[in-house]
């Protein structure tokens, strides 16, 4: 296609080979939009069906029983209160991913900036733990936040957030590549103390990777059954996906509704989604604030 | 003499930096893994509520795990095979696909609009947990599903998605990729963004094509975040675990041909909690991750391992 | 800005909060219980008698249940000065809570705090062994007081130091329970470790306007003598497939018929795992009833067999007692419900309800199916409590009249039951108003517990997900088999499982 402007010049060429790539792109994109919002499709859908449609089968068309359902799940007081495990959950996912987040930049920027004994060794040990998947060890932590009295609190929940060796890795690859040590030199030279130097100078340069690291990790601790499930006794403690699990373990008698179950899951989404749009922005400042480093 | 004096007097502030997190992870992780690996070396389980062991049997567990079934197979040796085949089928379209992506997103020239809604949507499948996509698809493609209706109108039967080897695994695969593209996406452009905009502007200048500009500018600089993405999909899709559990109730069907490693690992802390089997599989697992990221580390690092020295050198 | 997400979040909670009180008063005539269930703690001393009269007057046999308002039972238990004020009670969900809640009314000053764990992975037993095996550790209020099990695992909480035996802290059986349900909680020295409230008889289900077109009767007593051997379901199930119906929704839908009428138990006592020749012939028949398509593929619990409810379904022989087609066969209704299990809508039933559509006959071969049961924890700190709970809910002529009419549950209490066997205004509407409650006395009195072990739960469930295979003809028997054998070594060390499996 391009070819046919050669005569008007190279510039103009590239021009239309640039928007034949943007159509391009707007297709791919446009595709890639329909296949992620496709789950959320079927959700709402299913949202708005009573029980007995969507025993009956599934469909592609909305029904009526939204509404419904939403009152179903909201004033569900059987097991547990839906509000309160939203906050719970939010609470705990919340402080987890702050944690995460923190700490693994803090412990990369430690290995990044200092020079100390033993530092090849360590970061090595952080790369060969990173491997090990964390289902192995779910047996001897059970017993030890037993032995801890952690029982049925948030603490076993909250506090291992504060070591996720992959997090820390990801950490470390963007230190590496966004952070000069002239900076914190710099910083040291006007007498700026170390915690204060990875405080208020580092920390805001590793604001796009901290976006990134705080959305993945608000995530995977909303999302997740078994460690709570395990952990949490009191259902007033319960978080989200426990409530689910409940409600979807008695489908089959008498008061199952799988309508309160799509239900609950479509509303256990919205904040999740409301989280990203809000780090999201910081993810696409740090553009700009790439280009201020250069 | 005055530099290195005072690279000295900072070196003990590592220490406290990364304190928090080696204390966390020696409480709440290491000890219980350690306790892992010790006991695979014992006969320790459950029968009822009676605890049996431990007893001290050697390499008994890994003899057992090292044990032809009666087809000559070596079970971990399976579901190692059936993990990768699903990881494989999932994250080769996924590393291509946010790799486009993200270079539309970053592109200088193409100036994509609407990015904020795109980049938003792109990542949300990742919001829905795992049991809520095994409860769709299972529904979506079940005999009575609005798939197999389509299907069944078409050529008269229905299409088994669920009960046959290469469909399940797909279907798992399938679920998996989009579930993690987004994040994988998103990964890459929090990278691509970290390189100094100006090279690519200068590049531009110089009347790059989009092709040069991504494999001699973007790539390269990209690596350290492409190792990170690589290593990370990869032990991902080691322990994949939640979506092919839940979409078989554990079996792994048909024939257990979705079975993965920690679904297979899973089994042994059903009732029995067995201990002794379930720390001699761990180390295995280990061992294979161990060595598959080293290779994958290997062959992705060494082209800007220079320029990775001297940057350490600084420190 | 996060504060801000915040805010919405909890002023949009309040709205709709707001918004579900409404609905609520206008619809929850039913339950008047769910109110002040809202926490797991439900502390009896305050609201929780305001609704209903918790007086009980002295004239039993005159107790009217009134079905749309159950009565809190008062069993005037006087606990001594030893006894805690938490009783704690762990369950995998809220069945029996509800009944509970209902009916019985919990002591002045006694708390009840339910441990509810969902049962999905086996997440309940997990959480339950660990809080047994931790006893000695915990408070006196954490002290398990209660706990639920079913029939296919409770030999392993029976048979352990974890249980009490009731007869200790006062509890003893009366006259008229079923006498399985106490041997399925006695352990092999005889001691017993707890109680069900209920009986689970159970028959074939049969949907009478298909039962009409294929045998030519809806009579209960005609399909009975239709199918009243295996050989005569065959004969009317290729008979079915040819009018294009279904005979079972599922492909292990006869499995219950066939486990819990076996001659030996699955595990001996040195661990070797056999296959009971009744297990052997459900094999053969459901191999069978695939390759002929007289049978759905769905599992037990899939929406697929479910679907086949509603008025378009093929499906004739559904297999249950009586809590699975009054609790599981919610479809036949085709309603709205709330989570309590109210109806929602004014109109009783959706449009493609199949209500009084059904009979109930005893089928090929009288068989039992599930039960709850109720074990004292080794350590509680309320032993009178827990006996008197045990007591009201196996002889206390209130709760359980209210539990049959209200719950139609089968109540381990025979003379109850009876009571209503030969009661002509008593019926089941689902069934067109016969009278189940004869069928099931009469099948309750054969109900036999000899061979259960500990390990059946999943050696049952697991036969059924392996064999599948086997059963759609994607793999052969060998080879299901031998996913078999993997998936019980993973599960249990100490077993042992034949290599291979003869069905002859």
């Amino acid at each position: 296609m391009a070819t046919t402007y050669v005569s008007t010049g190279e510039t103009k060429g590239t021009r239309a080979k640039t928007n034949i790539a943007r159509v391009l792109s707007y297709i791919f994109l446009g595709f890639v939009t329909l296949l992620s919002l496709f789950p959320f499709y079927l959700l709402i859908i299913n949202a708005t069906r009573s029980h007995s449609e969507l025993q009956a089968g599934f469909t592609l068309i909305p029904s009526t029983s939204f509404l419904y359902n939403l009152k179903t799940a909201w004033n569900d007081r059987t097991m547990f209160v839906f509000p309160m495990a939203l906050l719970n959950s939010f609470i705990i996912a919340a402080v987890a991913s702050i944690l995460t987040s923190y700490f693994s930049a803090m412990t990369a920027y430690g290995i990044h900036v200092y020079d100390f004994k033993g530092k090849n060794m360590l970061f090595k040990f952080i790369l060969v733990i990173m491997m090990i998947p964390t289902q192995i060890s779910v047996a001897g932590f059970l017993q030890l936040i037993g032995n801890l009295g952690m029982k049925d609190t948030y603490w076993p929940l909250i506090l291992p957030a504060i070591a996720a060796p992959s997090v820390f890795f990801y950490m470390k690859q963007y230190i590496e590549g966004s952070l000069p040590m002239e900076v914190i030199e710099a910083a040291r030279v006007d007498g700026s103390n170390e915690f204060k130097t990875f405080n208020i100078i580092a920390l805001p340069m590793l604001r796009p990777a901290l976006s990134v690291q705080l959305i993945f990790a608000f995530v995977a601790s909303w999302n997740n059954y078994f460690t709570p499930a395990l952990v949490l006794d009191s259902s007033s403690k319960w978080t989200l996906p426990i409530a689910l699990a409940a409600v979807r373990s008695r489908i089959n008698s008498e008061a199952g509704n799988m309508g309160e179950v799509y239900m609950l899951i479509f509303l256990s989404i919205i904040p999740v989604v409301l989280v990203y749009i809000f780090v999201s922005k910081n993810i696409v400042e740090g553009v700009a604030l790439g280009a201020v480093k250069g | 003499m005055t530099k290195k004096h005072k690279s000295i007097s900072y070196a003990k502030w590592g220490y406290f930096f990364i304190a928090p997190f080696f204390i966390v992870y020696i409480v709440f992780q290491l000890i219980p893994l350690l306790s892992t690996f010790y006991y695979s070396f014992f006969d320790y389980y459950r029968s009822g509520l009676k605890v049996i062991g431990p007893e001290f049997v050697g390499f008994k567990n890994y003899a057992t795990l090292f044990t032809p079934d009666s087809n000559g197979q070596i079970g971990f040796l399976t579901y190692f095979g059936n993990t990768m085949i699903m990881w494989i089928i999932g994250a080769v379209p996924q590393l291509v696909f946010s790799l486009l992506l993200s270079v539309i997103y970053t592109s200088y020239r193409l100036k994509i609009k609407g990015q904020r809604f795109f980049k938003t949507v792109m990542y949300m499948p990742n919001l829905i947990m795992a049991s809520a996509y095994s409860l769709l698809f299972f529904t979506l493609l079940s005999n009575v599903g609005p798939i197999n209706q389509i299907i069944m109108s078409a050529t008269g039967s229905t299409f088994d998605f669920l009960g046959q080897v290469w469909p399940a695994r797909t279907v798992i695969a399938f679920i998996n990729f989009i579930m993690w593209f987004g994040n994988t996406t998103i990964l890459l452009m929090a990278g691509i963004m970290g390189i100094d905009q100006s090279i690519f502007e200068a590049a531009s200048i110089d009347g790059a094509s989009a092709g040069q500009v991504f494999f001699k500018i973007t790539l390269p600089l990209l690596m350290p975040i492409l190792v990170y993405v690589a290593i990370t999909s990869l032990i991902g899709g080691l322990q994949m675990f939640d979506v092919p559990q839940i979409m078989t109730s554990g079996n792994g069907s048909p024939n257990r041909s979705t079975m993965t490693l920690i679904m297979y690992l899973n089994n042994y802390f059903g009732p029995s909690k067995n201990y002794g089997m379930a720390g001699a599989l761990s180390v295995i697992i280990f061992i294979i991750t161990a060595i598959l990221s080293f290779i994958v580390f290997k062959t992705m690092n060494s082209p800007d391992k220079g320029k990775k020295k001297s940057k350490k050198a600084r420190g | 800005m996060k504060k801000r997400i915040l805010a919405a979040l909890v002023a949009s909670a309040a709205v709709l909060s707001l918004a579900g009180c409404n609905t609520d008063n206008n619809s929850n005539s039913g339950a008047n219980n769910s109110n002040n269930s809202s926490s797991s703690n439900s502390s009896s001393s305050g609201d929780s008698t305001g609704d209903n009269s918790g007086a009980s007057t002295p004239d039993d046999d005159n107790f009217v249940v009134d079905k749309n308002k159950p009565q809190l039972i008062d069993t005037g238990v006087k606990l001594s000065e030893s006894e805690g004020k938490v009783l704690t009670i762990y369950a995998w969900n809220d069945e029996w809570k509800k009944m509970f809640e209902k009916y019985y009314k919990v002591p002045d000053g006694i708390t009840v705090n339910w441990v509810i764990t969902p049962s999905a992975d086996g997440a309940y037993q997990q959480k339950l062994d660990d809080a047994l095996l931790n006893q000695d550790k915990a408070a006196a209020d954490d002290k398990i007081d209660i706990f639920l099990a079913e029939a296919d695992y409770i030999l392993k909480y029976v048979d352990s130091d974890y249980t009490k035996n009731v007869a200790d802290i006062g509890f003893s059986n009366a006259s008229t329970i079923y006498n399985y349900t106490a041997d399925a909680c006695t352990d092999s020295n005889g001691v017993q470790k707890g109680m069900s409230f209920q009986c689970c008889p159970a028959g074939l289900i049969y949907r009478r306007s298909i039962a009409k077109e294929v045998i030519g009767s809806d009579d209960p007593a005609a399909v009975q003598e239709a199918l009243s051997s295996w050989d005569k379901f065959d004969e009317v199930a290729s008979k079915a497939k040819d009018m294009g119906y279904y005979m079972t929704p599922s492909f292990a839908e006869t499995y219950r018929t066939f486990s819990n009428n076996v001659s030996s138990a699955w595990v001996d006592a040195d661990g070797n795992v056999s296959v009971d020749p009744q297990i052997k012939a459900w094999i053969k028949q459901t191999k069978d009833y695939m390759d002929k398509g007289y049978t759905l593929e769905a599992g037990i619990w899939d929406d697929e067999k479910n679907s086949h409810m509603f008025k378009e379904g093929k499906a004739m022989c559904f297999f249950g007692p009586a809590w699975y087609y009054n609790f599981s066969m919610g479809n036949v209704k085709d309603q709205k419900k709330d989570a309590d299990g109210n109806v929602i809508e004014d109109s009783p039933y959706g449009e493609r309800n199949t209500v009084g559509d059904w009979g109930l006959c005893v089928g090929p071969q009288s068989y039992f199916w599930g039960g709850t049961w109720l074990l004292a924890g080794a350590q509680t700190d309320n032993p009178e409590l827990v006996a008197d709970i045990m007591n009201a809910f196996q002889s206390n002529e209130k709760i359980l009249k209210q539990m049959v009419e209200i719950d139609s549950q089968f109540v381990n209490n025979s003379a109850v039951n009876d009571s209503y066997t030969s009661n002509p205004d008593f019926g089941n509407e689902i069934l067109g108003g016969q009278n189940d409650w004869a069928i099931f006395a009469e099948g309750a009195k054969n109900i036999e517990l000899k061979y259960a072990t500990g390990y059946d739960q999943l050696l049952n469930e697991k036969l059924q997900d392996n064999l599948k295979d086997y059963f759609k003809g994607t793999v052969d028997l060998d080879t299901a088999w031998g996913n078999y054998v993997k998936t019980i070594n993973e599960a249990y060390a100490e077993l042992k499982l034949p290599e291979k499996l003869t069905l002859d």
